[in-house]
């Protein structure tokens, strides 16, 4: 990412909505940013990072959210600003202290949690809605609608956190920390305390009842002041015939379904930045000018579900309202939201008969693809050492032979579950469940279950959430292999390294932390293999699959990606044609169907496989499969010298 | 019902050759780990004494199905017509003559010496044997010189995929002969491979099929949880079911030999070997085995023009020694024959 510090304040520049963000939190005078990567927070973290020294703050990325927000909250309590980031996912991780440090309050540095959404699950195992971490701990909630909202309910939420002495959580979602647009930046602030604790000052939950009563006042003076504030806002009639309510990016979809049906004066939209707690001033004032409201939110129906229920104690004064949205079935109630879909949903509360998409266009476009788009779904890099690894996996439970299962993990090798894993993985869920369900497998053995069981795991994951269901296992004697998939980076979301690697996020060397001692301290059997060299790779798993225990076997091998950005791969690989059997073989296709690198292309015209120059590393792999030995693996090395 | 007529009446592509393999074969446990459908292509995988499909074939038509001697059809059952010892043109007792055989073969050494002759009197430019592999199963090796013989030497009675390696030497561009030595499953595989019409290099280059007397199989890894069951340490240098009433399974290694109650082995034998009628391997060009009540000779079965020859040059070679075999012996033979096909048709394996 880009160092942000140095931009010129007052002149516009295309910024990302997470560059926004972290524009926003530096112009607030953010000392102190932690994160976990994840999609679509990501950036917003290594901006700050990659700023740090410009703007003289502090970025780390720590071992998982709950981390991330804990060591930021100790900044704040010194008297820094602070905050972190993370996905919807993450804040589920970081739920438990979030729950107590409401309670217990931020100090006088404000905090901040950003979090980003993932509607339509584009990048994530859900699309789980994380504005209900606001309602279950009490805490303000901003949703900007564009970058350069964002960048300003950043400086505010800074400022209301110290208002109220408690976090304050901003949420964006993926069309927004990813869209680009116009930002004007502002001034960075200047000159920061000292950080220095009280030692007589004690900050904890106790006593929780009392406390609790406190936690309600902070959110009720935070919402007096989100109310006073520029984010909530009205355009459209006085008395609507339809009030749109939305937030996020919602807002502009809603403003364009209006411009799209040409109904300006006759639906208004109600714009909520501020959406918990609700202003009910406003919305009752507004509730009261209309008879027809729709409501526009991504995911879930979280403002929805509380107007109705202020509604419902106003209904006396406010009268019959129809309310349109998630339960009424006239928004979607999983999935993205759109103009288009919004533009059918006001189209059918106003009955005009408009149809946003053409009835025949989706057959058509479905069509369209079936012919001009080749077949393909998401997998692993050219070179990905995962598919190496689950091929040897895949070879090694067939032989075993006595229904082997993987529990898998998050990170790229998630998708072991799709083809490009060759459908190896069993089960996925969330950051380190994976060995908790290896776990449980393990000790099944005394009730007759006798299926071997492989947990794989990525290095980063490994620290992230891994180590408890390690001990636990290594505790309880459950019998499973554990498969440490380790890349040395955490590739999914964009090599941000980890303790693993030693590199910080400021690019500069940390202390390693190294797995297989890591192992080893827990007395574990580890043993570690190349997945690159498939005989080895499949001889160690075998091995270790015929042993019992928790054991541990580490499969490393850099990330291609990785490796390509650092001096590429060592081979250039070559189909010899007077070998590769091509249709005749009888394997069928065996490297460009089965084992599917993407580097690997049947020739239809030539009927034999060829290499595909422009995708392919040189990893070597795809040549340890050939059954006819007509997939070679050159060392460029001697290419050159000769 | 023909597979057309299930086709038809399901309205379901066909199944592959693979499956058919997988169906049959593999997943009834009915594989004996021969190797005839290995080396063809990558699809079926051997590791430890086990083979094994991890991908989907889509091929209609293939030979892993058509080789596989445990598929039920023509030539599996016994050809009662050719007598319980199956084709037969003599029968002789022998012993090799060298003496750097002694202690390392398994009775007469009369195996090792016909290949290591074969392989220096260029019959043959390659010879296929079994020898140890990794963790001490047993795996095929090409061996084309009578120092890579004598390594060979000696049998392990595990499942070894031997005939592996000859699909994989068959598949080179070369003119040379093969000599396969392999167990009755073997030899049935190498027959049905010198037959097929869509695998004209084994007919055309395996020149000679020893054949190996054999009651029964046991998997790798059964062998050696028999073993760690048993105390034994591996490496096996090598292993025998003598003949009743023995009773045991006897097992050399380097702190000596071992004898193992046959009761204790009877969860290692592969269940596929329940449905093996061969006991002399009748398909092979010679035959050899044990000499009843003889512990320095070998039983030999001369079955084809091709097999005498190989002995008679062998005799002449100064490198076999024959002998007229025992008439009771041979009536024993033939009662052990009539019994291994007896209990394959009835579905049971011999428990002594």
């Amino acid at each position: 990412m880009a160092d942000i510090s140095g931009l010129t304040p007052g002149r516009t520049v295309l910024m990302q909505g997470n560059e926004a963000i972290a524009r926003g939190a530096l112009e607030a005078g953010v000392s102190f940013a932690a994160a976990y990567p994840g999609n679509p927070s990501s950036e917003i973290l290594q901006t700050l990072a990659d700023s740090a020294e410009g703007a003289g703050i502090y970025a780390e990325w720590s071992t998982n959210e709950k981390v991330a927000l804990e060591a930021a909250a100790a900044a704040s309590y010194c008297g820094l600003r602070a905050m972190a980031s993370m996905k919807q996912n993450g804040v589920n991780v970081a739920q438990d202290f979030i729950c107590n440090l409401t309670i217990s309050g931020s100090g006088p540095g404000g905090l901040v949690l950003v979090t980003c959404d993932d509607p339509g699950a584009i990048s994530s195992t859900n699309e789980e809605d994380a504005r209900f971490i606001a309602k279950l701990a009490d805490l303000p909630l901003l949703e900007p609608s564009t970058p350069a909202e964002a960048l300003a309910m950043m400086k505010f939420a800074f400022d209301l956190s110290e208002d109220i002495e408690n976090l304050v959580v901003v949420r964006a979602i993926s069309r927004l920390s990813h869209t680009r647009s116009g930002v004007v930046p502002g001034e960075l602030a200047v000159g920061r305390p000292r950080p220095a604790w009280d030692p007589k000052r004690v900050i904890t939950t106790i006593p929780a009842v009392p406390r609790h009563q406190v936690m309600k006042d902070k959110l009720a003076e935070a919402g007096g002041l989100m109310a006073a504030g520029p984010f909530n806002s009205y355009g459209g009639p006085d008395n609507p015939e339809l009030l749109i309510i939305a937030s996020g990016s919602s807002v502009l979809y809603a403003a364009e379904a209006i411009d799209i049906l040409g109904v300006g004066r006759r639906v208004g939209l109600l714009k909520l930045g501020c959406t918990w707690p609700l202003d009910e001033k406003l919305l009752r004032k507004h509730l009261a000018a209309t008879e027809r409201v729709l409501f526009a939110e991504e995911v879930d129906p979280f403002i929805e579900d509380h107007v109705k229920s202020l509604y419902a104690q106003h209904a006396p004064e406010l009268g019959i309202k129809r309310f349109y949205g998630k339960a009424s079935g006239h928004t979607p109630a999983i999935g993205e939201l759109s103009p288009g879909r919004l533009a059918a949903a006001v189209s059918e509360v106003l009955e005009l008969g408009h149809q946003a998409v053409d009835p025949g266009y989706l057959e058509r476009a479905v069509q369209s693809a079936g012919a001009m788009a080749a077949p393909r779904e998401v997998g692993f890099c050219p070179g990905c050492p995962h598919r190496a690894s689950y091929w040897a996996m895949k070879q090694v439970l067939a032989v075993d032979g006595r229904a082997g299962l993987v529990s898998g993990d998050i990170g790229c090798y998630t998708m072991g579950v799709l083809s490009t894993g060759f459908n190896r993985v069993n089960s996925v869920h969330c950051m380190g469940s994976g060995l908790g369900i290896s776990s449980g497998l393990g000790k099944l053995g005394r009730f007759g279950f006798d299926q071997p069981v492989i947990s794989v795991v990525g290095d980063s994951t490994f620290f992230h959430a891994a180590l408890p269901g390690i001990v636990n296992a290594r505790w309880n004697q459950a019998d499973y292999l554990l498969v440490v998939l380790d890349n040395s980076a955490t590739a999914m979301t964009g090599f941000q390294p980890h303790p693993g690697t030693g590199q910080l996020a400021s690019g500069q060397a940390g202390a390693q932390v190294d797995i297989e001692q890591v192992c080893r301290s827990l007395g574990l059997d580890c043993r570690v293999a190349d997945p690159y060299d498939l005989a080895a790779t499949s001889d160690a798993l075998y091995d270790a699959l015929q042993q019992k225990g928790l054991r541990v076997l580490i499969l490393r091998r850099v990330c291609a990606l990785v490796q390509g950005r650092s001096g590429g791969h060592p081979y250039r690989m070559e189909i010899d044609p007077e070998l590769c059997r091509g249709d005749a073989c009888g394997c069928h296709r065996f490297c460009s169907r089965v084992f599917k690198c993407p580097g690997l292309v049947f020739d239809q015209a030539l009927g034999q496989a060829v290499i595909d120059e422009v995708t392919c590393v040189g990893c070597g792999v795809c040549a340890q499969i050939c059954p006819a030995g007509a997939i070679k693996a050159l060392a460029k090395d001697q290419e050159a010298a000769a | 019902m023909s597979t057309g007529q299930a086709r038809s009446a399901a309205q379901e592509p066909p199944p592959t050759v693979l499956q058919r393999l997988l169906d049959e074969v593999i997943t009834p446990g009915l594989c004996v780990a021969c190797g005839t459908c290995l080396g063809l292509c990558p699809h079926l995988v051997f590791f430890d004494g086990q083979v094994a499909a991890p991908d989907a074939c889509d091929l209609e038509q293939g030979r892993c199905y058509d080789l596989c001697p445990q598929v039920a059809g023509a030539g599996q059952g016994p050809r009662e017509h050719e007598g319980v010892l199956g084709p037969v043109r003599a029968i002789h007792w022998a012993r090799a003559t060298a003496g750097e055989l002694d202690g390392r073969v398994q009775y007469g050494g009369v195996v090792s010496a016909l290949a290591a002759l074969a392989l220096e009197e260029g019959l043959v430019g390659e010879a296929v044997l079994t020898a140890a592999g990794a963790r001490g199963a047993p795996a095929g090796v090409r061996v084309s010189d009578r120092e890579g013989v004598l390594a060979a030497a000696g049998s392990i009675y595990a499942a070894a995929g031997t005939l592996r390696e000859l699909n994989q030497a068959l598949a080179e561009a070369a003119d040379h002969s093969l000599l396969v030595v392999g167990l009755p499953c073997q030899a049935r595989g190498a027959a049905k491979m010198a037959g097929h019409p869509d695998y004209p290099a084994a007919g055309r280059r395996l020149g000679m099929v020893i054949g190996l007397f054999c009651t029964m199989n046991l998997s790798a890894r059964g062998l050696r949880a028999v073993l760690a069951e048993a105390g034994v340490e591996p490496p096996v240098l090598r292993a025998d079911f003598p003949p009743p009433p023995a009773g045991v399974f006897q097992v050399t290694t380097a702190a000596g030999l071992s004898e193992i109650p046959l009761e204790k082995v009877y969860d290692a034998v592969l269940p596929g070997c329940k449905t093996c009628g061969d006991l002399t391997a009748e398909t092979a060009d010679l035959s050899v085995g044990a000499a009843e009540g003889e512990a320095g000779l070998n039983t030999v079965i001369v079955r084809t023009a091709r097999g005498q020859e190989l002995l008679e040059r062998a005799v002449a070679a100064g490198v076999l020694e024959l002998r007229r075999p025992a008439a009771a012996s041979l009536e024993h033979l033939k009662e052990a024959a009539a019994g291994k096909r007896a209990r394959a048709a009835a579905g049971e394996v011999d428990h002594g």
